[in-house]
């Protein structure tokens, strides 16, 4: 047996047909797409003010435990996602530390798009960390204490010296968290599931269809991607290279 | 000299440095004076509050900035709440904030009770005014200096801390900021820290000197008497010792392509300064291009002959320096073989002669 008949075998796939590939996306296909926007776009927001404080108190502090912040921050980048999933499965399960909460609250987060938003703002953490914790080492501590000579607090100081010249830092690594959380799979397929216009992203949707064989919704739904991608990329490159200017 | 308002009794090591420092400063312009590396911009550091401390206690106006006494009443504050002016060497302006943002972010932090200096008079006292628009990166740096030291005096500090505030500047700048500071000081009352490794800019600014060497204390006076300790000689070098006088602009002479210009005691002539009669000018000269003649020279062509009576000789390296009062006290730099062949000795009339080419305009 090739091994094309056997992925053929497992996947019923045909070659896409060129027709398919021109066929415009439906609507359902478009929800997909601003779903997995939102989820990503969420997930960076929810990511921010983690990454921020934990890049300043990894760039400009002399803290004891950094090297135990910089581990436990780095953990979903070399953990399977899956395994990233599971625990905030735990976190947010109905035993789980934040069950309490939920109930108070009338909600239930797992498997709805926020669950989804979680779990790609918590993957993509560590990308966001790196970014912005090499940006803001980068600011003269002097300015920093500058500001503060001049009356500004650690607080102020930050928000009015550090991020606004890091900033081109801070939004790349918050563009590189949006990508990685457009691509997010594992750990989302775990907290969210994968329902269908409500936690069904680009990548579960590509899988669903490659396993239902639906190769022409899969040819689109990887256009998205791949445009998404390159967006990102140009983005990403372009505050970077004002960086360096 | 006013009464004290800085009490620094503290020690801070690093690896391979201790510095100990028991001083305390009256209310004008205290220098602190030394080599690199002997622990002035730790000094700073301590008293601005970018650097803690081993042991002791720092007080500003008998405001406790830092105590190490005892383990519950220990107090180390904040930068912000030291109300302390720091000046750096580069500026350190915000590369992101125009110059009237630069200069209005302490004042904004300030509280309003205790905004005593308002950014429009500092704005013209330091003659920022058409700079107010522009980004740091555009000025040149003796513009930086004077952004700088407006900024730093619109958050009220009472003290102000300037590291080196000359150092990265051209010649002609260096005198206008030396003049704008002593007209801040004048105007505002505000005690100054200034720390410079260049004994020229403490005898011309400071009322005493704080002389630091390898983190020890070595002397502490006033500068002109500080400069023939011996502890503080060694610590001279004698291509950098140098008189920086300020006076006044009286006339010009555009043929023989001079200026004349009066400091206390003499008039001097200099390479023509574009400047109008009566403008202030500040001038430098280097110790060892100035000549001393046991009597008065006749035929000579050097334009300035300066009467003096020697006040000090001192020995440093290689060198004597000569330390002459002509209504300032002026250095020059001999050999000891010529020293002892004029047979100078303290009060000795001498004239001192400048070739006009030798003289560093400043500004």
């Amino acid at each position: 047996m090739r091994l094309g008949t056997i992925a053929s075998t497992r996947y019923h796939l045909s070659n896409p047909s060129v027709k398919g590939c021109l066929v415009l996306p439906t609507p359902e296909e478009y929800s997909v797409l601003f779903l997995s926007l939102r989820v990503a776009f969420v997930g960076t927001l929810l990511g921010l003010p983690v990454g921020l404080a934990v890049a300043w108190a990894l760039a400009k502090t002399s803290m004891h435990g950094k090297v135990l912040l910089d581990t436990l921050v780095s953990f979903p980048l070399v953990l399977p996602p899956v395994v990233t999933g599971y625990a905030l499965l735990l976190l947010l399960g109905r035993h789980g530390p934040l069950a309490g909460l939920q109930e108070q609250l009338g909600v239930e987060l797992l498997f709805t798009w926020f669950a989804a938003a979680m779990a790609a703002g918590l993957v993509a953490l560590p990308l966001m960390v790196r970014s912005m914790e090499v940006a803001m080492a980068g600011v003269d501590a002097r300015l920093e204490l500058a500001a503060r000579t001049l009356g500004a607090s650690r607080w102020k100081a930050f928000t009015g010296v550090t991020v606004p010249l890091a900033f081109r830092g801070i939004a790349a690594g918050a563009l590189l968290a949006f990508a990685r959380g457009l691509g997010e799979f594992g750990a989302t397929i775990v907290v969210a599931g994968n329902i269908p216009g409500s936690t069904q992203t680009l990548p579960l949707a590509i899988y669903t269809n490659l396993q239902t064989g639906n190769e022409d919704a899969v040819v689109r739904f990887v256009t998205f991607s791949l445009v998404l991608a390159l967006a990102a990329l140009l983005v990403h490159r372009w505050l970077l290279k004002r960086v360096a200017a | 000299m006013g009464e004290p308002f800085l009490e620094l009794h503290f020690r801070k090591s690093y690896p391979g440095f201790s510095l100990e420092v028991d001083a305390s400063f009256g209310a004008g312009i205290t220098a602190i004076f030394g080599p690199s590396g002997s622990g002035k911009s730790t000094t700073l550091d301590c008293i601005a509050g970018a650097a803690r401390p081993d042991s002791g206690v720092l007080q500003l106006w008998s405001r406790t900035l830092f105590s190490s006494e005892g383990r519950f009443l220990s107090v180390n504050r904040p930068p912000e709440k030291r109300r302390v002016g720091y000046v750096h060497q580069d500026g350190l302006l915000f590369p992101h904030l125009r110059v009237r943002e630069n200069i209005l972010f302490g004042y904004n932090h300030t509280p309003k009770h205790r905004r005593h200096l308002q950014p429009n008079h500092l704005v013209r006292l330091l003659e920022v005014e058409s700079l107010l628009h522009r980004m740091p990166s555009t000025l040149s740096g003796g513009e930086r200096q004077r952004v700088a030291l407006a900024r730093a005096l619109a958050a009220s500090p009472e003290v102000l801390l300037l590291d080196e505030p000359l150092a990265s500047l051209d010649l002609p700048s260096r005198g206008r900021i030396l003049r704008r500071l002593r007209a801040v000081h004048k105007e505002t009352g505000i005690p100054m820290v200034y720390v410079s490794h260049a004994l020229s800019e403490v005898m011309a600014l400071a009322e005493q000197a704080l002389v630091l060497d390898k983190g020890r204390q070595v002397a502490m006076d006033a500068p002109r008497r500080v400069l023939h300790q011996p502890p503080v000689l060694p610590l001279l070098e004698p291509a950098h010792v140098e008189t920086l006088l300020e006076g006044r602009v009286v006339g010009q002479h555009p043929a023989s392509g001079l200026t004349e210009a009066a400091f206390p005691g003499f008039t001097l002539w200099l390479p023509t300064v574009d400047r109008e009669k009566g403008e202030e000018i500040a001038v430098a000269i280097p110790a060892s291009d100035v000549l001393v003649a046991a009597e008065p020279p006749h035929g000579l062509s050097a334009r300035n002959v300066v009467r003096a009576t020697v006040s000090a000789l001192d020995r440093v390296g290689d060198s004597v320096i000569v330390s002459a009062d002509a209504g300032v006290t002026m250095l020059a730099a001999l050999s000891p073989e010529a020293a002892a062949s004029l047979e100078l000795q303290p009060g000795a009339e001498v004239s001192l002669v400048l070739k006009s080419s030798s003289i560093i305009v400043l500004g």
